[in-house]
């Protein structure tokens, strides 16, 4: 998890000097991670990719943006194990990543 | 900036009571609660002479509240007994479950100040972002009195102006008068005049006030009025002066 947030420091410095910067936020709900982004001007991006990093910082799943800003996937128990990264990225330079730690996936995971 | 009100005199700890104005306080731990400090906020509420740590009795509050993407929650049963500044306060660790600005709004109930000869009542609120989300930071809660930010009330740098609509029963008051003082945390600013310790400004004609902060730390502003109506103390009809404070902090400029 310390490796992990190595990495996010660098990423969070990358996407902080930008004027309309993205935000990402993210929790669990009954089983499924939900992804939710938006920019600091409050305008939902349409586009973007969305990377999901184990707690060894290995991609585990990669996923397109819906419309509405939002992804959806199952939780993966075994995989979120140690946390995960989500790293969202909407072209232009815009990204930002959440950190779903083992107590947030633990409140949300319905188990 | 700081060192230049270390230097001055310590006249503020010889001076009386007189020249003190009175603060309902609520003071985060931290004003912008990014995803690395965790998943909550934890907030000190209190009634105080903040320039010198002077605190007063804060009795159970009429109500206390969060106001987050137009939701308010009544959060007066979560409130824990505390001592702050030597007399009885309160905490709240509040837990963020989403990004946004979090108002915390409290209440209290009638003080009877005797130097004054009337009772306050501080309508105080603090704004609180999560997670890097700003939206929601002028958020006008419709308290009977309020200040209403123009400036955000968070991520200031000290120096900046801050800006607010002086609200009374709803409309903006005209030419009101407002007191601003700094939460003297550390006891080490000093002033070489007691009339320094509350500044104090006038709005405009629309109710606008500015205010620029010498240093950073945290800045009460209160914006004081008197309700129409009267309190009884021992049998006697009293004046009620409302006050509408909103605390902000102000970051240290570090080039």
């Amino acid at each position: 998890m310390r490796r992990l947030l190595a990495i996010l420091a660098v990423v969070a410095f990358a996407s902080a000097a930008q004027a309309h910067q993205l935000n990402v936020f993210a929790f669990v709900e009954d089983g499924t991670v939900i992804v939710e982004t938006k920019f600091s001007t409050g305008k939902i991006p349409v586009s973007g990719e969305v990377q999901v990093l184990n707690a060894s910082s290995e991609v585990i799943l990669t996923l397109p943006l819906a419309a509405d800003g939002t992804v959806r996937f199952p939780l993966d128990v075994e995989a979120a194990t140690g946390g995960m990264m989500i790293e969202v990225t909407t072209g232009e330079g815009h990204s930002d990543y959440w950190i779903l730690t083992p107590e947030d996936i633990a409140n949300g995971s319905g188990s | 900036m700081k060192s230049i009100f270390t230097s001055t005199l310590a006249i503020a700890a010889l001076t009386g009571t007189t020249a003190l104005a009175h603060y309902g306080m609520i003071i985060p731990n931290d004003p912008m609660i990014s995803q690395e400090d965790g998943r909550s906020v934890q907030l000190t509420m209190s009634f105080s002479h903040p320039f010198e740590l002077n605190g007063m009795v804060l009795d159970a509050p009429v109500s206390f509240s969060v106001t987050h993407d137009g939701e308010t929650t009544d959060l007066l049963g979560d409130l824990v007994g505390a001592e702050v500044m030597g007399q009885p306060g309160f905490t709240l660790d509040y837990p963020l479950a989403r990004p946004g600005t979090y108002v915390f709004a409290m209440e209290p109930q009638p003080y009877w100040e005797p130097a004054e000869d009337s009772y306050i009542i501080h309508y105080t609120k603090t704004y609180v972002s999560a997670f890097d989300d700003d939206e929601g930071w002028d958020t006008e809660l419709g308290l009977r009195t309020e200040i209403v930010p123009l400036s955000k009330p968070f991520g200031l740098w000290e120096g900046n102006v801050f800006q607010g609509i002086v609200m009374l029963e709803g409309e903006p008051v005209p030419y009101a008068e407002v007191e601003v003082e700094y939460y003297n945390e550390d006891l080490e600013a000093t002033v070489p005049s007691e009339l320094m310790i509350t500044q104090t400004v006038k709005a405009d004609e629309n109710g606008v006030f500015t205010y620029a902060t010498p240093t950073d730390g945290w800045w009460g502003f209160a914006a004081l009025n008197t309700a129409p109506e009267t309190l009884a103390f021992e049998g006697v009809e009293k004046a009620v002066e409302l006050g509408a404070v909103i605390w902000v902090r102000f970051e240290e400029w570090d080039d």
